[in-house]
C-alpha cells in the first residue's frame, strides 16, 4: 500500500512488478482498477505491469488497485492525493480581550491560496478579513505559511477553526482548537497560593516571636 | 536559639535552614532551567525571532549573576533573610507583571530583569545562610540544599507543560509566581545567627539583655569588626584569585555539555522521547551525585579541594570519552557518568569557597565568586560553538569542555600547594613564638 501526494498537475505512471519469490506463477491475468472502473491501457513488461495517468484535477485523484489473478490473487493500492496540512492537536489557549495567532503550515508543498474557516455549531463559515478588518487579519509571511490574527477575544471566538490551503489538484484542511478564558480562571488557583503563603508567613513568625518569648 | 558564627549550631535548627534552602533552590534555578517550555509560545505569540525571544533568558541569566555580589554585600548589612523575601517578591513581581504580556521589551524587563533579581536576591543569600550554620557537616548540608534544584527540575518539567496546556503560557506565569511567593516562607524560616546580627543587636527592642551583651563581648574579643561590608580587598588573596579563574574556567566548561547533548543525540539518529529520557537520566544522576558527595565530603576523610579536584577530573574523563559513544546505550552511560560526576563537583563547590576564605568573608566571596564566574558562563557556549563550527562535529564541544575542566582543575592543584605551604609556614612559625612570649616577663621580673 502505498501513498502518494501530488502537488501540480502531472503524468504518473504506477506499476506493479512482480516478486521473484512469485515469478513461477504463469498465466496471470492483470488488472487496474480505479473505484469500480477498469483501466484499460496497460504497459507490460518482463515482470511488471504498470499504467500511465494524466492527473490535471482533482477528478482523477483516489486509489488505484492492481490485482493479479493466477493461482493466488495479490494486489497492491495507490493512494493518490493532496498534500496534508497539519493542525495542532493541541488547543490554543488565550484569555479575554487579548490577540490570539492561529498558524497553519504546509512545508513540503506550496498552496496556491489559503482560506481560514470557523465553526458556528455544525457550520463552516469563511473568515473575511476585508469585512471584519478591526478583528480579524489574514497574513501570509511565506506562501507556506498562513497567519490567522484574532484580536479583542470574546467568549464567541472559543471553538474549532479550520485552514484550507487550496492546491492545484485540490483542497486539504487543518484543524486547530482555540480556548478563550476568562481571567478568572488563573486568578483563583493564584489567590489560593497567595492565602497559602500568606498564612504560612504568618504561623512561622508567630512561632518564633512565641518562642523568643519562653526563652525570656 | 541564637548561635554565635563562631560556634555554628551544626545541626539542630541548621536542618530547617537546610529544607529551606533546598526549597528555594528548586523555586529559583529549577524554574530557570525549564523556562524553555515557555520559548515557543511567547515567540508565536509576540511574532519575533527565536534570537529575539531568547534574549529574555540571557537577561534573567545576567541580571542573576550581576545581582549576585549585590545580594551578598546587602546580606552583610541586613539579613539573609531580608534578602531572600525581598528576592521572593521581586521573582513574584516579574512573572506577575510578565502575565500583562504587553510586548517584548516588558518580557525582558519582567521576565528578564525583576525575575532575574528575585532569584538572584533568594538564591545567594540560601546558599550562603546554609554555610553559615555548619562548619563540621557543611558540605553535607550543602550537597543536600543543592539537590533542590535537580528534584524540582524534574518534576518541574511536565508541570509546568501542564500548566500551560491548562492556563496558557500567561496563566502559567501568574501561578508560578504565585508559587515562587513560597520562597518569602522560605525566607522567613532563615533566622538570623547571633554575630551576623551585629549592627541589629543595638536596633532590635526584641533582643534579649544576655543576647546583647555577649555580642558586645564577642565585640571586643574580635578585632574591627569583621567585613560588616563588602570585601573587595578579596581579589589581593592569592588564593581567592586562583579559586576565581577555576570557576571561569569550570563555568567555560560547565554549560557546554547540557547545549550540546540533544543536538548530538539526535546526530546520532535517536528520537525526541528517547533524547529527553536522557536528560531525566542526567537530572535524577545529578541528584544522586549531590547527596553522595555531601554525604562523603561530610565524613571529611579527603580535604574538599581534593575531593573538587577529583570531580573535576572525573567529569573531564566522561566528556573525553563521551564522543565514543555511537548509540543510545553508550550514550546514556556516559551522559550518566558525565551527570553523576557533575552533580559530585556542583555538591562540593561552595563548601571549598568556604574553606578557601573562611567563613567571615565568606558572603562578600560568594557574591564575587558568582560575578567572575559568570564571565566563563558568558564566553563558554558561543566559544564552543564557533569551534564546532570548524569542527563540523558536535563531539569537538565535548573536548573542548573536557580540556577546559582538566585546565582548571591544574589551577585547583596549585591552589591545593599554596594552602599547604602556608600551613607549613605557619606550623614553623609557631615554634619560635612560644619562647618569644616567657622573654618579656623575663625582663619585666628583672626590672623588678
Amino acid at each position: 500500500e502505498k501513498n502518494i501526494t501530488l502537488n501540480n498537475a502531472t503524468i504518473i505512471e504506477l506499476s506493479c512488478k512482480l516478486d521473484k519469490k512469485y515469478s513461477h506463477l504463469k498465466n496471470l491475468q492483470v488488472t487496474w482498477k480505479w473505484g469500480n472502473e477498469t483501466i484499460g491501457h496497460i504497459n507490460k513488461t518482463e515482470n511488471s505491469w504498470s499504467i500511465r495517468l494524466k492527473i490535471l484535477d482533482n477528478s482523477k485523484l483516489g486509489s488505484y488497485r492492481c490485482t493479479l489473478k493466477g493461482k493466488e490473487e495479490i494486489g497492491a493500492v495507490f493512494h493518490l492525493q493532496v498534500p496534508k496540512i497539519g493542525g495542532k492537536e493541541k488547543p490554543i489557549v488565550s484569555y479575554e480581550g487579548d490577540t490570539a495567532v492561529l498558524i497553519c503550515k504546509s512545508p513540503d508543498y506550496t498552496p496556491i491560496a489559503w482560506t481560514w474557516y470557523m465553526t458556528n455549531g455544525s457550520e463552516q463559515i469563511a473568515i473575511n478579513d476585508s469585512l471584519m478588518a478591526d478583528k480579524y487579519v489574514i497574513s501570509s509571511i511565506s506562501a507556506n505559511v498562513t497567519h490567522l490574527k484574532i484580536t479583542n477575544l470574546a467568549q464567541e471566538d472559543d471553538g474549532v477553526y479550520w485552514c484550507e490551503a487550496a492546491f492545484e489538484l485540490g483542497k486539504s484542511k487543518g484543524k486547530l482548537k482555540l480556548k478563550v478564558l476568562s481571567l478568572m480562571v488563573p486568578l483563583k488557583p493564584f489567590l489560593a497560593i497567595l492565602a497559602e503563603v500568606v498564612i504560612l508567613v504568618t504561623i512561622i513568625f508567630l512561632y518564633e516571636a512565641y518562642s523568643k518569648k519562653k526563652e525570656k | 536559639m541564637q548561635a554565635k558564627d563562631s560556634n555554628p549550631p551544626d545541626g539542630g535548627y541548621g536542618w530547617v535552614v537546610v529544607v529551606s534552602a533546598f526549597m528555594v533552590m528548586g523555586l529559583t534555578a529549577a524554574v530557570l532551567k525549564t523556562f524553555g517550555l515557555f520559548f515557543v509560545e511567547i515567540q508565536q505569540h509576540f511574532d519575533e525571532l527565536a534570537s529575539t525571544t531568547s534574549w529574555i533568558t540571557s537577561v534573567t541569566i545576567a541580571i542573576f549573576h550581576l545581582g549576585a555580589p549585590v545580594a551578598s554585600s546587602l546580606c552583610v548589612r541586613y539579613t539573609h533573610r531580608a534578602v531572600v523575601i525581598t528576592g521572593g517578591l521581586l521573582a513574584f513581581s516579574g512573572m506577575a507583571l510578565g502575565f500583562l504580556g504587553l510586548s517584548i521589551a516588558w518580557m525582558y524587563a519582567t521576565i528578564g530583569f525583576l525575575q532575574g533579581l528575585g532569584i538572584s536576591f533568594s538564591w545567594t543569600p540560601a546558599i550562603s545562610i546554609v554555610s553559615h550554620y555548619f562548619s563540621k557537616k557543611r558540605a553535607l548540608a550543602n550537597a543536600i540544599a543543592s539537590a533542590g534544584e535537580c528534584a524540582f527540575a524534574l518534576t518541574f518539567g511536565p508541570f509546568f507543560q501542564w500548566l500551560i496546556s491548562q492556563y496558557g503560557w500567561k496563566g502559567a506565569l501568574l501561578i508560578i509566581g504565585g508559587i515562587q511567593l513560597n520562597i518569602c516562607v522560605c525566607g522567613v524560616l532563615m533566622r538570623p545567627l547571633a554575630s551576623s546580627c551585629l549592627p541589629e543587636a543595638s536596633h532590635s527592642g526584641t533582643e534579649t539583655p544576655p543576647g546583647n551583651t555577649a555580642s558586645r563581648i564577642d565585640k571586643e574579643a574580635k578585632p574591627p569588626i569583621t567585613h560588616k561590608t563588602f570585601n573587595w580587598m578579596l581579589v589581593r588573596q592569592p588564593e581567592f584569585v586562583l579559586y576565581a579563574i577555576f570557576g571561569i574556567l569550570a563555568a567555560m566548561s560547565f554549560f557546554v555539555p547540557p547545549l550540546f547533548l540533544v543536538p548530538l543525540s539526535y546526530s546520532l539518529g535517536i528520537d525526541e522521547s528517547w533524547t529527553a529520557s536522557l536528560l531525566s537520566i542526567l537530572a535524577m544522576v545529578d541528584f544522586a551525585g549531590r547527596l553522595l558527595c555531601g554525604w562523603y565530603a561530610s565524613l571529611h576523610v579527603t580535604k574538599t579541594v581534593h575531593l573538587l579536584a577529583m570531580t573535576i577530573t572525573l567529569i573531564s574523563t566522561s566528556l573525553m570519552l563521551l564522543p565514543l559513544a555511537n548509540n543510545y546505550l553508550s550514550l546514556a552511560v556516559f551522559t550518566g557518568f558525565y551527570g553523576f560526576f557533575f552533580g559530585t563537583t556542583v555538591a562540593v563547590h561552595i563548601t571549598v569557597l568556604a574553606d578557601v576564605v573562611g567563613m567571615p568573608d565568606f558572603d562578600s566571596a560568594l557574591g564575587l565568586f558568582m560575578l567572575i564566574r559568570s564571565s566563563g558562563g558568558f564566553v563558554g557556549p558561543p566559544l564552543a560553538g564557533m569551534i564546532v563550527d570548524v569542527a563540523g562535529d558536535y563531539r569537538a564541544g565535548f573536548y573542548m569542555a573536557g580540556a577546559t575542566l582538566v585546565l582548571s582543575a591544574g589551577f585547583l592543584v596549585t591552589l591545593d600547594q599554596l594552602q599547604q605551604r602556608k600551613e607549613r609556614g605557619n606550623k614553623t612559625n609557631n615554634k619560635p613564638e612560644k619562647p618569644v612570649l616567657p622573654y618579656p616577663s623575663l625582663h619585666l621580673l628583672k626590672l623588678q
